[in-house]
């Protein structure tokens, strides 16, 4: 059985009235690089101050590696957090920076400077000991941030949107980056993001928070395959998924879609005649003969090429997007013919949201 | 190069365009500076240094010409029988001023950052003691400080800490460190708000992350709070130590130097030889030398502002 490095059972987190964090549980296994995702105020950057200790729970119980941590100060609890605005001790040198922590341990100066240099070597920051932040590019910063949790050697990173301040090519970057360091030391890794991407790519097991509650969490594949509703089918996955309400057949083997000319789009193992919201992602939809049963005739409005892709956008009520690999078969104002194979198309209630497969 | 044709309104010159737009209204905004400086700083300071070489007295007053006595003055001045003690007094004032001033404005500054309910209404109230004429808090300070009558000595009867009246003002053992104890009160409001500005200006993040590497809040303070305020600190020594040396109103409200020179200070003095004896040239003997002075704590007041952190 693999060993929990941190557990959250029925973790609550009050500002006064305001309910920050409700009931949360999550176990996370030593070794794990798990991804806090969701839009902003979701509670996903208090969940991880929460864990760090930054901030005090209000109910519910924390362990850290079996140890209950909820009167514990966040100095006592061995972990290491890189801030989004990495937190640079602005009047330290990176050298210094990196030998903070251990000093204050009482570590030898020999010996912390040695495992600064081991660090610095790991990072790439070699050449940059004796630097101040002041004088460090941002991707520079960002390294001495992770460095500086690195060389602690701790029982868990804490990530709070680290990349968000780099520009995109050095994100996708330093992403990789990231993840290698993670399993090159073995980490227990907790991520923050809004970036569902980062989630996806970096993560193994990716928690998303909605209004301070976890709406799913599982591998990012999951989550992408069998989202629990229509909030995470929408917020996993870009473009993001169309949604368009609809009535299921009375043998349950088809939606009738609330589009123009009402389409009949076959579906596997759905209820018999009730409402639902149809999820259909973009990259599913895509071009087929105009006269095969079920196809859906999308006026196009929009098309947005990039070159390997296409984004279709259609002139209906709701406008679908359409994700195609390569050109467009077709021009603004031409008429697309499109299919979704029955397992794709994800079948929602219409009133609490949940996924009804 | 051929010189680029800028528009008419870009050329430098008088036309009323360029004093608008252009350079004319650069130099018109940096000779006006230059010129008030040079009237009312330059010129007062270099006709203070000639007097200082001079025999002046209310005769000669009006009159620049006047005999010079080279460095007669200054021999006059540095070896009054007063000197030696005045200098001490000045010395002490100074020292026990700006440290206590700085001690008790940077623990009320740190108490404020607290952030406790009416934490910035309570730090408003302290600003009461600057909007005071330094004359009228050295007049309220005479009657808290009276030997007979006063208030402080009311306070401390009824405490029982002590038996009998203190002659504050009158007492030569006493009467510097009166002036003092009025001059800390006054001083206190600056050094806090300056303080407080420097404080709210450190990222909270720093301290959160000083915290995640294992740092006690003892730690915190002397390893990111007081490094993080050097420029702080700094402006405000240096600034103490000059409006501490500028410190007139509360001896004349309080001991007029007395009694017999125990709480005299130079600046005090200074005033006294030009406007009660009459000996300018004297007096400003000791404009001068403070004005030595003043310049090499400004010197350091400018550099500490310069070393400002960027976060």
């Amino acid at each position: 059985m693999t060993q929990l490095q941190i557990e959250l059972d029925g973790v609550d987190k009050h500002y006064g009235a305001y309910h920050a964090l409700k009931a949360i549980d999550l176990a996370i296994p030593k070794g794990t690089f798990v991804a806090l995702v969701g839009p902003s105020g979701c509670g996903k950057s208090t969940l991880l101050r929460t864990i760090a200790g930054l901030e005090k729970i209000t109910g519910g119980e924390m362990r850290i590696a079996g140890a209950n941590m909820t009167g514990t100060p966040p100095r006592k609890r061995d972990l290491a957090m890189v801030f989004q605005s990495y937190a640079l001790y602005p009047h330290k040198t990176v050298r210094q920076n990196l030998t903070y922590s251990l000093r204050l341990k009482r570590m030898s100066r020999a010996e912390a400077d040695r495992k600064a240099e081991e660090v610095a070597r790991i990072t790439g920051l070699e050449q940059l000991l004796e630097r101040y932040p002041r004088e460090l590019s941002g991707g520079q910063r960002q390294r001495v941030a992770m460095g500086r949790a690195i060389v602690r050697n701790p029982k868990a990173f804490l990530f709070d949107e680290p990349l968000s301040n780099l520009d995109a090519a050095l994100r996708v970057q330093m992403r990789a980056e990231v993840r290698r360091l993670h399993d090159r030391l073995g980490a227990t890794s907790v991520y923050v993001t809004h970036d569902q991407v980062e989630a996806m790519t970096m993560a193994d097991h990716v928690v998303v928070l909605r209004a301070g509650r976890i709406e799913q969490q599982g591998a990012p594949m999951e989550l992408y395959d069998r989202p629990a509703n229509r909030f995470v089918a929408g917020f996993i996955g870009s473009p993001a998924t169309n949604f368009v309400p609809g009535r299921t057949t009375a043998d349950g083997s088809a939606v009738q879609l609330d589009l123009p000319g009402t389409p009949c789009v076959p579906v596997a193992g759905a209820a018999p005649d009730r409402p639902v919201i149809a999820g259909l992602r973009p990259e599913h939809l895509q071009p087929c003969d105009p006269d095969r049963p079920g196809a859906l005739q999308l006026p196009i409005a929009v098309v947005e090429a990039t070159g390997s892709q296409s984004f279709l956008v259609s002139d209906t009520d709701p406008a679908l997007t359409i994700c195609l690999a390569g050109r467009s078969p077709v021009v603004p104002g031409g008429t697309l013919a499109a299919e979704i194979a029955p397992h794709l198309v994800m079948l929602f209630d219409p009133d609490t949201g949940a996924a009804l497969r | 190069m051929p010189a680029l044709s800028l528009p008419r309104s870009f050329r430098p010159g008088l036309t009323l365009g360029g004093l608008i737009d252009g350079r004319g209204f650069d130099t018109l905004l940096v000779m006006t500076a230059l010129g008030y400086l040079a009237v009312f700083s330059a010129w007062p300071l270099v006709y203070n240094l000639i007097m200082s070489l001079q025999e002046v007295d209310l005769f000669s007053l009006a009159s620049f010409d006047r005999p010079f006595v080279g460095l007669g003055n200054y021999r006059d001045v540095l070896g009054a029988p007063e000197m030696p003690q005045i200098f001490r007094n000045t010395a002490v004032f100074v020292a026990a001023s700006v440290s206590l001033q700085l001690a008790i404005g940077f623990a009320l500054a740190l108490f404020f950052e607290l952030r406790f309910p009416g934490a910035s209404f309570l730090r408003g109230l302290f600003l009461a003691g600057w909007i005071m004429p330094p004359l009228v808090v050295g007049a309220i300070w005479s009657w808290i400080l009276a030997g007979d009558f006063g208030v402080l000595n009311y306070a401390l009867k009824s405490l029982g800490i002590i038996d009998e009246n203190i002659f504050w003002l009158s007492d030569p053992a006493r009467s510097l460190w009166s002036v003092i104890i009025a001059n800390i009160w006054l001083g206190v409001p600056f050094n806090l708000i300056l303080l407080s500005v420097g404080l709210a200006g450190i990222p909270e993040d720093l301290y959160e992350a000083a915290e995640m590497d294992g740092a006690t809040r003892v730690q915190r303070f002397f390893t990111i709070t007081l490094p993080l305020m050097r420029a702080q600190l700094g402006a405000v020594i240096s600034l103490g130590t000059i409006f501490t040396l500028q410190q007139f109103d509360l001896f004349a409200g309080l001991t007029q130097g007395g009694p017999s020179n125990s709480s005299n200070v130079m600046q005090y003095w200074s005033w006294q030889l030009s406007f009660q004896e009459y000996q300018i040239g004297l007096g400003s003997v000791i404009s001068v030398l403070m004005i030595g002075v003043v310049v090499g704590l400004a010197a350091i007041y400018v550099r500490s502002t310069r070393h400002e952190q960027v976060y």
